[in-house]
């Protein structure tokens, strides 16, 4: 069946309430209204409101309450009505969340979900990627998928961990992507990576909405006689260090592409573990392509500068390719 | 546990008489649960004021207030400190006798506050010989609140202290080795030298989640602990506690707002403990008593001696029940001093010397043991003895595992940081929740969105 990333999203949870009573949602409007993207439209009716929770507009009351539901057996999926708010709740994610298993052994089973990233014109409070904040946050797990089909297998294996996971849905993605999507249960694996794209000549590496500006600049770059590999990263926390390190050994050459701010960006890290891993295989710069270290602008054309483009990747690889 | 009342509320929370007048009359609570609101919108003035009362069960209301004040030295140099003001000769108010304690109880709840002290003094003997890594907080002057409240919760209810509640713990079934051993980062102790203090937790059997040094952020976390329950078919009492320090905290307001609209069966007790570090009440908060508050969130709110055990576990209790029916939290503010400084390393110096002297004399073990042996007679004093005698010997076989534990390796710092290869079976632990299913399937959505 044909599903957009939003309904995948929308119908991996469905199922999950519907297959295991201990699921239940709670969030901001994310009741009768159906949450501000809807992904949970119609799901009060289904499950009731003692499992779909309006919660008053409080994002550490709702990571706390979903933290205590946990540790009762429950397994809770919260909604950030953006990702941008989750900041409100830091505290509780980094301090009182991430740390409980290593502390004191009690597992958090719990998902806080939402609408993350750009290219909406969504304003500075509105498009914001904050997964670095909790990348740097161990006992964390940080899932960012990038189509329909791991959308759902991504969140269906979410709600079954029992580690605390932070998933960011690229708002961009919601209604503009549509791909087949197995009508039977399946799960993708949590902090594997996926190649997006397989090519001869260099990788990107990336995920969510990048990944298809990298796809968009593969199918350009192919005139050019340059052949693009591009590894969905799909988890960003914890990373698939073998996964980064064979696509860097078969190219010999990398762009790191996100759309987040370039300092302290992943592409830092996962440049770290390129040389960790495969040092000896690079034949040219780690080259970094990401959001400018400003926050994200409202105007459209100011955040059109201010994110990666497609003529970015297409620019960089040329430049890479000549070394 | 509000009630309506015409008259303006006169009492302070013990230091600070406000908007000019000064409480003359102690009111003494005897309200009966719920609250109520008096209003009109139309007719006279005074029938447009709603009243709210909060009861107020203490025996005495201490009138006196903290400033801050210019002093000059010897020197004739100024220096900036606290100054207390009003009434510190009242006498010491007796014990309330408790509506539901029973002599037994009463004597448990007495050897429970021994403990409290007694492991206490012995952590700060540990910390003199070097024992101890970090600092020691203490709860001295706590006692009765941090035993009697946790005294009055179910067998399966749930709680978490906050770092003066050491003797929480021991009531919950921990034991005094236990929280010596998180002082002294040993291998043994509950988080295996991860954390120290009362950071420790215990989700199978005692139902304890563990603090963090951040303030307020337990308070949604055992509303959602109550909310867990809930949808497995229990109506839990969940109790933790805050001080006048740690609820200035945004998130103390969003825990309690959370568990009043979702009515879960959260206890808060707000210790009242008049310093926080060293910043008096009167700098955390302009309201009279932080009680009051409860008004604010729509749930009942209590005032009691937090240093007399029977009117702490006769709240606690009653919030307690209320919770076990499904009823929604309570507020109760628990008044007391602080009687050490923040912890081991600070005198406290900042708190007039008079303050100590007006506590020292509402010792809440002093006056309890006077209770139950003069008033009660409940103890003699030989039972007394042999009750001391068996807790000294007790602290002292606890110090001895505490102190022959070993330190922990250094490897030992890795691993652990997820839930993985089994190690956890996550089940509801009350039941499986029962599901009602609406009659709708899965419908695609195609409503408008924010963004595009």
């Amino acid at each position: 069946m044909q599903l957009t990333y939003l309904e995948a999203i929308r119908q991996g949870i469905w199922e999950e309430m519907d297959r295991d009573p201990t699921v239940f949602c709670l969030g901001e409007d994310i009741g009768i209204y159906g949450g501000a993207f809807k992904v949970t439209d119609g799901f009060i009716d289904r499950f009731g409101p003692e499992r779909v929770i309006d919660t008053p507009i409080a994002e550490s009351a709702i990571v706390g309450a979903a933290f205590g539901a946990s540790l009762t057996g429950m397994r809770p999926v919260a909604e950030f009505q953006f990702m941008d708010f989750i900041g409100c709740a830091f505290n509780q994610i980094s301090n009182m969340v991430a740390k409980t298993h290593y502390l004191w052994g009690a597992p958090a089973p719990l998902v806080l979900r939402g609408p993350s990233g750009g290219y909406v014109h969504g304003g500075p409070f509105h498009s914001q990627n904050p997964e670095m904040w909790f990348v740097h946050n161990p006992g964390l797990k940080v899932i960012c998928p990038a189509t329909p089909y791991d959308a759902k297998g991504l969140i269906k294996a979410a709600i079954r961990d029992n580690n605390p996971c932070i998933f960011f849905e690229h708002k961009y993605l919601y209604r503009r992507i549509k791909e087949e999507v197995p009508a039977e249960d399946y799960v993708v694996p949590i902090g594997k990576a996926r190649i997006a794209r397989e090519g001869r000549d260099l990788s990107v590496i990336t995920y969510a909405a990048m990944v298809h500006t990298a796809l968009q600049a593969a199918e350009i770059l192919k005139n050019e006689g340059v052949d693009l590999e591009i590894l969905d990263l799909r988890t960003v926390s914890p990373l698939d260090r073998e996964a980064i390190a064979q696509t860097v050994k078969k190219t010999n050459k990398v762009i790191l592409l996100h759309e987040h701010s370039r300092t302290g960006g992943l592409a830092g890290e996962i440049a770290a573990i390129i040389n960790e891993e495969a040092f000896d295989d690079l034949d040219g710069p780690i080259i970094r392509i990401a959001g400018l270290d400003s926050a994200i602008p409202f105007s459209p054309p100011q955040e059109h500068h201010y994110l990666p483009k497609v003529e970015d990747v297409v620019r960089e690889a040329c430049r890479l390719k000549a070394y | 546990m509000g009630n309506k009342k015409t008259k303006p509320k006169a009492s302070s929370n013990g230091n600070r008489p406000r908007n000019g007048s000064r409480p003359t009359k102690a009111p003494v609570g005897t309200a009966a649960p719920g609250r109520s609101v008096e209003r009109s919108s139309t007719g006279s003035a005074k029938q447009q004021l709603r009243t709210y009362s909060i009861p107020d069960y203490r025996l005495e209301h201490p009138d006196f207030t903290v400033h801050q004040a210019i002093e000059k030295d010897k020197d004739g140099t100024e220096h900036v400190r606290y100054e207390v003001e009003g009434n510190l000769d009242a006498p010491v108010p007796p014990i309330r006798d408790s509506k539901y304690l029973d002599k037994r109880q009463s004597i448990e709840i007495y050897r429970y506050m021994l403990l409290n002290r007694k492991m206490e003094v012995a952590l700060e003997n540990l910390y003199k010989q070097g024992k101890v890594v970090g600092g020691v907080y203490f709860g001295l002057g706590q006692e009765a609140c941090s035993c009697a409240s946790a005294y009055a919760l179910g067998k399966d209810d749930w709680f978490a202290p906050m770092i003066r509640n050491q003797g929480s713990l021991l009531v919950r079934g921990f034991r005094a080795s236990d929280t010596m051993m998180q002082y002294m980062a040993k291998a043994d102790s509950p988080t295996k030298g991860r954390d120290g203090t009362s950071h420790f937790g215990d989700i199978e059997k005692r139902n304890m989640v563990s603090p963090i040094s951040m303030l307020g952020d337990l308070i949604p976390v055992l509303s959602g602990v109550a909310l867990g329950a809930r949808l497995q078919g229990r109506n839990l009492a969940v109790m933790t506690y805050i001080g006048d320090g740690g609820q200035s905290t945004g998130v103390t307001y969003e825990g309690i707002n959370f568990a009043a609209v979702q009515n879960l069966g959260l206890v808060l007790f707000v210790e009242s403990n008049l310093w926080a570090y060293s910043t008096p009440s009167e700098m955390q908060c302009r309201c009279q008593d932080l009680a009051e508050r409860a008004i604010g969130y729509g749930i009942p709110g209590v005032i009691v001696d937090g240093t007399d055990a029977c009117q702490v576990y006769d709240a606690a209790h009653e919030a307690v029940e209320r919770a076990h029916r499904g009823e929604g939290p309570t507020l109760i503010e628990a008044k007391m001093m602080r009687m050490k400084g923040h912890a081991i390393h600070d005198a406290a110096a900042y708190v007039p010397k008079p303050m100590f002297d007006f506590w020292k004399k509402r010792d809440p073990i002093a006056r309890f043991e006077n209770y139950l042996a003069k008033e009660k007679k409940w103890l003699t004093p030989k039972e007394n003895e042999a009750l001391i005698a068996e807790v000294d010997k007790v602290i002292e076989a606890e110090r001895e595992i505490a102190v022959n534990s070993p330190m922990p390796t250094p490897e030992s710092a890795e691993g652990g940081v997820f839930c993985e290869n089994g190690c956890h079976e996550i089940k509801p632990k009350y039941g499986i929740p029962r599901v009602k299913k609406g009659s709708g399937g899965y419908k695609e959505t195609e409503a408008a969105v924010h963004l595009k």
